[in-house]
């Protein structure tokens, strides 16, 4: 960005400590009268080293490092980094396993949606509905932590299978639970639908089109809202996505609203494959037969070779680059998760528009920095 | 769009800069390329062979073949195929031609491996360090031979 200012023009830093932020990072904005002519955004704050640590544990002390690259995610970073081992050992996870994961990630995916609508809520000063969000992403963290046995950093996934298998009666529980949600879920959108400033400040505001969203690497619902059907569930099936049924939310506007619309879409999406889940799971054991991965697996040493696994995170592409040189810890981890390019993309998309739509934009965007500064 | 396909029409227009390319699955290739030509290769990629999305750009260190790779995942909007382009790179002096003209959001990727690996990319329009304090650069902390800063920290802990 041109330091120099002029005149008529003030410099404005949105940060790195703000209540509209989801966590620490800069945004220095050039201001002329109330228009964003010119913005940068700083990072680093949160800056944990993630891939060198992951260089110095074996490859279990991994899993519980994964989780702390975001805690929203925790379920889908486990699977990025358990998917990229069990490619380079040459394991397949039972059906059983796979199915108990895709009910968790769904889960994992639904609680991160609707804490990510109900801090945008928060920013554009809807308090209420971040109230009704969390109420209903309680139940789901209750649910998550029935068979985990914690609410955010997990670390439930193992190598070739999951720790722990669903408790009795859970299948009843969690539909209970989410059908509850799925109505009130029409409640909350017709309160969204309804309210004159909540669409004022959303419809038209921050758009970003399908080609510029593309050329800009964005995934996720901000790249669905604007209308390209790219999720890595559907272009490049992992688990059982195969076997069930599900569209690919999109939206054509790829304005604010949009972007709240998909992930509310997504969660009702996420809702019908759960159910499907409970009603196709087959019995069986959790753990590959006839290997040495199970829940306690020992110290373990990983051929070489190289890989590089995707998976659709609740923020959209999680990839994980991964070299083995045949000893007990990975020689190299590269991290690529969705908000880095997102993040990336905060910039273009806030110049030309007013200041007071700025927080609107970046929390639509549903960022979470600890992921992208790893 | 087919696996076999694409190596074949990078093979025949770029039949020099391509070295070793592998087919690893059909959603999955891999190929070493000229450090020279990643431009060129990228441009080709992105208007012939509709490889519009840099997945991820991150930079390897082989102390004992006194390399640094820069590894490019390329990946596309419209079909499942994964490109893994690797150039090669003296350590003593990596220096590489940026591709943030072809591919935009580049730009992150190479700050965050120069400031890494201190990988040198010509052409950038703004090379700085992005997650790293500015006192920090020259230490290449994910270089294998990287001791700790300042001489503790990650060192002894396993």
């Amino acid at each position: 960005m041109e330091q120099t200012i002029a005149p008529s023009e003030m410099l404005l830093h949105l940060g790195p400590q703000h209540a509209i932020q989801p966590g620490p990072y800069l945004l220095d904005l050039k201001l002329r009268g109330e228009t964003v002519v010119d913005a940068e955004l700083e990072m680093g704050y949160i800056h944990k080293g993630i891939e060198k640590i992951l260089e110095n544990k074996t490859y279990l002390q991994g899993i519980t490092i994964t989780d702390r690259i975001c805690y929203l995610a925790a379920l889908t970073n486990n699977e990025v980094f358990c998917n990229c081992v069990e490619k380079l050992v040459g394991i397949e996870p039972p059906q059983r396993s796979q199915y108990i994961r895709v009910i968790m990630e769904e889960l994992s995916r639904i609680q991160s949606h609707l804490l990510g609508i109900g801090e945008f809520s928060t920013d554009l000063g809807f308090v209420t509905m971040f109230l009704y969000m969390i109420r209903e992403r309680e139940e789901v963290l209750s649910l998550i932590d029935m068979v985990t046995g914690s609410r955010i950093t997990h670390s439930y996934l193992r190598f070739g299978g999951v720790r722990e298998d669903l408790p009795e009666g859970f299948a009843e529980k969690a539909m209970s639970v989410l059908n509850d949600i799925n109505k009130k879920l029409d409640e909350h959108e017709d309160l969204y639908n309804t309210d004159k400033i909540y669409l004022q400040r959303t419809v038209g505001v921050g758009v970003l089109t399908a080609k510029i969203a593309s050329d800009l690497g964005v995934s996720g619902p901000p790249l669905r809202a604007a209308g390209v059907a790219f999720d890595i569930r559907k272009n490049e099936p992992y688990l059982v996505y195969n076997d069930l049924d599900f569209k690919v939310c999109t939206e054509k506007e790829g304005d604010i609203f949009a972007r709240i619309k998909v992930r509310l879409d997504e969660i009702r999406e996420s809702i019908y494959i759960i159910e499907q889940a409970f009603d196709q799971i087959p019995q069986g054991p959790l753990f590959p037969v006839g290997t040495p991965y199970g829940r306690r697996t020992p110290v373990m040493r990983v051929p070489a070779g190289e890989v590089f696994c995707r998976v659709e995170d609740p923020r959209g592409e999680m990839g994980m680059y991964m070299i083995s040189d045949g000893s007990d810890k990975p020689y190299r981890v590269k991290i690529r998760g969705p908000v880095f390019p997102t993040m990336q993309a905060l910039p273009p998309l806030i110049k030309g528009t007013y200041v007071a739509d700025v927080a609107a934009i970046a929390a639509s965007m549903d960022g979470c920095t600890s992921e992208a500064d790893r | 769009m087919n696996a076999n396909n694409i190596i074949k029409s990078l093979t025949e227009k770029f039949p020099n800069e391509i070295l070793e390319p592998n087919v690893e699955s059909n959603i999955r290739i891999s190929s070493y390329v000229d450090k020279d030509a990643i431009v060129n290769v990228c441009k080709h990629l992105l208007e012939t062979l509709e490889f519009d999305h840099l997945s991820c750009e991150c930079g390897v260190d082989y102390p004992d073949r006194n390399e640094i790779e820069v590894v490019y995942h390329i990946a596309s909007y419209s079909h499942p195929v994964v490109l893994t382009l690797k150039a090669k790179l003296d350590r003593d002096e990596p220096q590489i031609e940026s591709i943030v003209s072809i591919y935009w959001n580049a730009n992150w990727y190479e700050r965050e491996t120069y400031e890494l690996y201190g990988v040198k990319y010509t052409n950038h329009p703004d090379l700085k360090p992005l997650l790293l304090p500015e006192d920090m650069l020259g230490e290449w902390p994910l270089r294998k031979d990287y001791e700790g800063f300042p001489n503790k920290t990650a060192k002894n802990l396993v």
